[in-house]
């Protein structure tokens, strides 16, 4: 492996010295330093995490490679490898990439790959750090002419719930063979895919279809079914069987906004998890509903999501949400939520948002869950402005009542200087054994300039299920000092 | 090994003091059309906005980009909104965009393929683009008082160009 990785950069660095008049060097750097504990630590630890990507473009060609390193005291934790690395040729109408590369099939019924920004996984059974991403190591061709587009892939996903310390087999252990062609025409596209999954001996192949467009000016739709066909049984929608179905409808009308979706996923999750269907749960940004989300179960769970929004002539909007879940794992369980926020200005300068939320969720035995919050932000002096914000949850676990409390006091200098202090209680017995516990924290951003950008935080961080862009994972513990270093060039 | 790699990333950040490039880059909207980067961008300047439905800064951003297109539209100043909201938010963008009667284009990056290609690091990440395709200024994040430094920006560059 040291050999390939000192064979890349020797090629990329040659490459770059011939022809640096011509072409572009770009890239980012991700650069973090943690010093201390997480769960079940009796002392703590100082890590170094590193994620350089460099990016060679020459015309019509492109060279990338993402090389990760982590450094840690604990034995057989840490690594230098070449993560990423992918050559591409990209020439209108013909796109060619070998090496890593990221795609997504429709809504992500067969296949999601994603890339989180900014987001390090970490384990407790690995002690390791890594990226958030998953990948496709493989090669992929693209063909777009005029209303005509089409992908062909070939490659193994990477399953990231294994650091790079693991083994190729174990974090590529499903391969696709995939071909995903759309045709459009006017504001009307349709589009069908043929995908071969295969891990260890298993062996099936799968058919996508979806239509999607604009009916007139405000409405809109998109619609997609996915099968398993290994067996040909074509018209087989049992429950032995294996499919997912996912469409939505949107309406638009001056300030008014409309979403309606629809899912229903049967025994759907394929190889270690390749695809992310569409979860239909909404995706919050406040610390308390974040963390309490519904993670889709794509073996079996059938549901609905509708979103509202209204502008107000003052700039202010209204959200409302109502998503329900339901699954059938032996009992059947719903979850559903109801959530409504309100984002107003106060004065020309002053601006405030409180939402409101009620949810059942039988999967974390949370009964009548209440959450509300408040946040303001006040511009002061200059190009100064001050956030604050409180977030509030109770709910009945078998019939006792728990509460989280969530407070930020915050201080931004333009975009160039923010800092927080975040406050956390909890007495949910899940999360604390016994009694109730307090985090505090604090949290600094200086950019520097606009290539850099530094980020400090000192204190207790509170884990859980964190969700962005989309996908969920589990953040850990942390007490301790965290120091991180992007960079962009 | 070691040694090599620390020159390896001392080499990539001298070479890349020069500003990167933005290549023609094509998406469809929220009616469903294929629009290029060379069909939309401004004579003079033009503004890439990167955001998402569920990212509340962006949110917050886009009335102030609206306030901005008003001002220098027909001064050769162009924004270009890119949605990089994944398969589970993407229904969300056209009637977001339309109820917060977002002026300028809005195109769709389901893959994040531009997001990753011109290293977007946060949301929202507005980029500055002049005539020649240079990239000239980047702003991370969105507080109260932005608007005026986008401005004061705009005008900068204005005059360079």
């Amino acid at each position: 492996m040291s050999r390939i990785i000192l064979s890349f950069i020797l090629l990329v660095l040659f490459w770059s010295i011939n022809f640096r008049l011509q072409a572009q060097l770009n890239g980012n750097n991700l650069a973090e330093y943690q010093h201390g504990r997480l769960p079940n630590d009796t002392s703590s630890t100082s890590t170094l995490y590193d994620r350089l990507v460099a990016n060679y473009n020459y015309k019509f060609l492109k060279a990338s490679a993402t090389i990760e390193q982590f450094n840690t005291p604990l034995a057989g934790s840490s690594y230098v490898n070449l993560s990423q690395f992918s050559l591409q040729y990209k020439l209108k109408p013909l796109e060619i990439k070998i090496g890593n590369y990221y795609e997504t099939i429709g809504r992500g019924l067969l296949l999601r790959s994603f890339e989180i920004p900014g987001a390090i996984l970490q384990d407790l059974s690995y002690r390791s750090r890594h990226y958030f991403n998953r990948d496709l190591l493989g090669i992929s061709a693209k063909y777009n002419y005029k209303n005509f587009k089409t992908k062909i892939l070939y490659g193994n996903p990477l399953n990231y719930v294994f650091p790079p310390t693991q083994s190729f087999n174990d974090r590529r252990s499903d391969a696709i063979f995939a071909i995903n062609a759309e045709y459009s025409l006017k504001k009307q596209t349709i589009g069908i895919a043929a995908m071969k999954h295969t891990n260890g001996g298993n062996e099936n192949v799968f058919l996508m279809g979806n239509v999607s467009g604009s009916i007139t000016t405000g409405i809109s739709y998109y619609t997609e079914l996915a099968k398993n066909v290994s067996d040909f049984k074509m018209d087989d929608f049992s429950t032995q069987s294996s499919y997912a179905f996912y469409s939505s409808l949107n309406y638009s009308k001056n300030s008014f906004g409309l979403s309606a979706e629809y899912k229903k996923y049967n025994n759907f999750l394929i190889g270690s998890g390749i695809n992310e269907p569409p979860a239909l749960i909404k995706e919050h940004s406040y610390k308390v509903l974040n963390r309490s989300t519904h993670v889709l179960q794509p073996t079996n769970e059938t549901g609905y999501q509708i979103e509202l929004f209204y502008t107000f002539l003052n700039q202010s909007t209204l959200t409302f949400n109502n998503s329900i879940a339901i699954n059938q794992f032996g009992n059947r369980t719903v979850f559903q939520e109801f959530f409504l926020e309100y984002d107003f200005p106060i004065s020309e300068k002053h601006s405030a948002k409180v939402f409101a939320d009620y949810a059942e969720d039988p999967f974390k035995l949370e009964e009548q869950r209440v959450s509300a919050g408040l946040s303001t932000d006040w511009k002061v002096f200059g190009n100064s402005s001050i956030k604050t914000d409180y977030e509030f949850q109770t709910f009945k676990r078998l019939g006792k009542k728990y509460q989280n409390h969530v407070c930020v006091l915050g201080y931004a200098y333009k975009s160039n200087i923010i800092c927080n202090i975040v406050a956390e209680y909890s007495d949910d017995s899940f999360i604390v054994v016994g009694g109730s516990k307090i985090w505090i924290g604090g949290y600094l951003k200086y950019q520097v300039n606009d290539k850099n950008t530094l980020q400090v935080f000192a204190g207790e961080r509170r884990g859980g299920p964190a969700c962005n862009a989309g996908i969920c994972y589990e953040v850990l513990d942390f007490k301790g000092v965290e120091l991180r270093l992007t960079s962009r060039f | 090994m070691k040694t090599l790699l620390i020159m390896a990333c001392a080499l990539f950040s001298y070479y890349g003091l020069t500003a990167q490039n933005v290549s023609n880059f094509e998406y469809k909207d929220l009616e469903n059309n294929s629009r290029s980067f060379n069909e939309l961008k401004g004579e003079k300047l033009t503004l890439i906005d990167f955001w998402a439905t569920w990212c509340k800064p962006c949110n917050k951003a886009i009335p102030e980009l609206n306030k901005i297109y008003d001002l220098y539209k027909g001064k050769g100043v162009e924004i270009i909104g890119i949605n990089c909201d994944g398969p589970r938010s993407i229904s969300k963008v056209a009637p977001l965009s339309k109820s917060l009667q977002i002026q300028y284009p809005v195109l769709l990056d389901i893959n994040s393929e531009l997001k990753s290609e011109l290293n977007i690091l946060v949301f929202p990440t507005l980029i500055m683009v002049n005539s020649k395709g240079k990239i000239v200024w980047i702003h991370e994040g969105f507080v109260s008082g932005d608007t005026e430094i986008i401005i004061s920006e705009i005008e900068k560059q204005l005059k360079e160009n």
